[in-house]
């Protein structure tokens, strides 16, 4: 491998692991707070991704769409979760999965109904569109810088409002015992909404993001759920931190096994979950 | 008596006697006996499913490698074009299927709960990918069997696996035995320490048992009834794909035997039958039948709390 092959790979892999994190982060969020196992996150992905891509043909403006999905992910999660969600609090986590696979299947269908089975894309917003010279003869597009910025810009955000905010003080204390922060007063029951709401956004925010770098085609949603519960177990369950090295290292590893390994790339970094399972059953970051 | 509640009492036997004369009623029509068949396979795999799950309490959702493991050692074992002997055949599967699931098992159940879900699907998929991605067994497209085996014992044969009928009679006769087995299974001794492990490992152990081992018997059971399900699938239809192993098999299963009622055993058998009667109502109902079909599982996750075996009891049971 040739030092600059190398670097493309590097940034590749970084690029894919930050994507990997913002929607890893609103699944371990909801888990970690709601305790609620959401196997339909990666449909919200799709739903992002559909959605910008949808409103990208009718309105021809990549912000005036991603801003148009985001709100509309917001207000889909906060629907969820007062119609659906809020039924499972005091269940276990098998009805939650059959729950949510129920969800897979109506987001799927309505997929289908509604945009029909053509992979689509998106195009690149015309600011972004390019690349930075990386060598004499070769360039690194910037919509991919781009996105990586944005990912982490998020990360930071997320960070400052789970640490630093009232709401952020609230989910941690709703994290680490839920009757006390009932007793004091608080409403429970609309910090979780907000919770899961943000989580749906989340992902949704991720597949819009992800949209002009991929193609958009039914089925999108599971491939990235899969890989996210790799993520967030290898981190530990519920631990933001925990998702965002967890991410990193599984864009790095499978980035880097596609091109040294390829015979194996799709199976790497389940081999890898295994291998850290075995030294830490919990996850590097368990709390 | 094996069956200890009413319901059980009541329905299995109605269902037994109903299902050995559906042939004889649908003589004119093998697509369905075919149909009926393909659900009395799943029916295995989703009990041994159950018992995992709700018996002994390892939520797995990984079940699909063993259904695809049924399959795909099958057609790695025998020769192309050989028919070879089913008993010998079944006896090797569930060996090596068995000795796979002590490997695995000696693995995943280092974990326990929601990481214990989240490994057993993690080996799924690496299986999955190895058989997606291998060239020698045919990738994504799978393999074909040419040559089904035959099936004489002492040189008698009463099984032609080419006929339908011969076939749903060999697969009712394997769901009977399967049930009566986890039945005396979880009747014994043995049973009644697994049932321990579940409700409270701590004291269990505290008692001289040895938890792990305990589990991993069950893990092996479990898995070496799921590869002979999926054995018998690849037989019906005479191929193998990667599909078989996908998550998405396993998630069906998990939601087939929540819907039955989990922990019940007999529930599986509910659980099969109407997720696969409703998805055939569906299909034929609308191109759309998925949107019904998760529409109907989100109302029986808010509804039937304990599954249909749960409801059921509750009318039946003083």
């Amino acid at each position: 491998m040739t030092t600059e092959l190398f670097f493309v790979q590097l940034i590749n892999g970084l690029q894919y692991g930050l994507l990997l994190f913002l929607i890893a982060s609103g699944l371990t969020l909801v888990f970690g707070v709601m305790g609620i196992l959401n196997l339909a996150h990666g449909s919200m992905y799709m739903v992002g991704a559909y959605l910008v891509w949808y409103f990208a043909t009718v309105t021809g403006s990549f912000t005036v769409s991603a801003v148009l999905s985001a709100i509309i992910a917001l207000s889909l999660g906060i629907l969820i979760e007062r119609v659906l969600i809020q039924r499972l609090y005091n269940r276990n986590h098998l009805d939650q999965v059959l729950l949510t696979i129920g969800m897979i299947f109506v987001f799927n269908s309505l997929q289908s109904i509604l945009f029909g089975n053509d992979p689509y894309g998106v195009a690149v917003p015309g600011a972004l569109d390019g690349g930075i010279p990386f060598t004499d003869n070769s360039s690194y597009p910037i919509y991919r810088i781009f996105a990586a910025l944005v990912c982490v810009a998020i990360a930071g955000v997320l960070y400052y409002v789970v640490s630093r905010t009232r709401l952020g003080m609230l989910i941690r204390a709703g994290e680490s015992n839920r009757e006390m922060v009932e007793a004091l007063g608080v409403n429970i029951k609309s910090l979780y909404t907000i919770v899961f709401a943000i989580g749906v956004m989340l992902a949704a925010v991720s597949g819009i993001i992800a949209a002009p770098m991929r193609s958009i085609v039914p089925g999108m949603g599971e491939s990235v759920l899969i890989t996210c519960f790799v993520v967030v177990v290898i981190g530990g369950m519920g631990s933001i931190k925990g998702a965002f090295v967890g991410a990193l290292l599984v864009g790095l590893i499978s980035t880097f096994a596609a091109v040294l390994i390829p015979s194996m790339s799709n199976m790497i970094i389940y081999i890898f979950m295994i291998l850290v399972l075995l030294v830490k059953p919990q996850g590097l970051f368990a709390k | 008596m094996i069956f200890e509640k009413r319901t059980e009492r009541i329905l299995v036997p109605m269902f037994f006697m109903v299902a050995l004369f559906v042939p004889l009623f649908l003589e004119s029509n093998s697509f369905f006996v075919g149909k009926v068949t393909t659900i009395i396979i799943l029916s295995i795999f989703v009990m041994s499913l159950d018992f995992l799950v709700g018996r002994v309490g390892l939520i797995t959702l990984g079940h699909a490698l063993f259904y695809g493991l049924g399959g795909y050692l099958f057609v790695i074992l025998s020769p192309e074009y050989e028919a070879v002997n089913f008993w010998v055949y079944t006896f090797y599967i569930c060996s090596i299927s068995a000795l796979i699931a002590l490997v695995t098992g000696a693995v995943v159940l280092r974990t326990t709960g929601i990481y214990f879900i989240m490994i057993t699907l993690a080996i799924s998929q690496m299986m999955f990918y190895y058989f997606f991605d291998s060239l020698e067994y045919g990738g994504d497209d799978g393999m074909f069997i040419f040559m089904k085996p035959e099936t004489s014992i002492f040189g008698l044969s009463f099984l032609n696996l080419d006929d339908p009928q011969h076939f749903y009679y060999l697969a009712l006769f394997s769901l009977f035995n399967t049930l009566v087995f986890f039945k005396v299974v979880l009747r014994s001794r043995f049973g009644r320490i697994v049932e321990a492990t579940k409700q409270n490992p701590d004291r269990t152990e505290a008692l001289g048992y040895n938890i792990f081992a305990f589990r991993l018997t069950c893990y092996v059971i479990g898995s070496t009834l799921g590869a002979y399900a999926g054995f018998l699938f690849a037989l019906q239809y005479g191929f193998v794909n990667p599909s078989f192993l996908a998550w998405e098999m396993s998630g069906t299963a998990l939601v087939m035997s929540i819907l039955g009622g989990l922990g019940t055993i007999y529930g599986a058998i509910l659980g099969t039958f109407t997720y696969e009667g409703l998805q055939y109502f569906f299909e034929h109902l609308t191109e759309d039948w998925l949107l019904f079909m998760g529409s109907a599982i989100i109302l029986m996750v808010i509804v039937l709390r304990k599954g249909i075996a749960g409801y059921l009891e509750k009318l039946l049971e003083k």
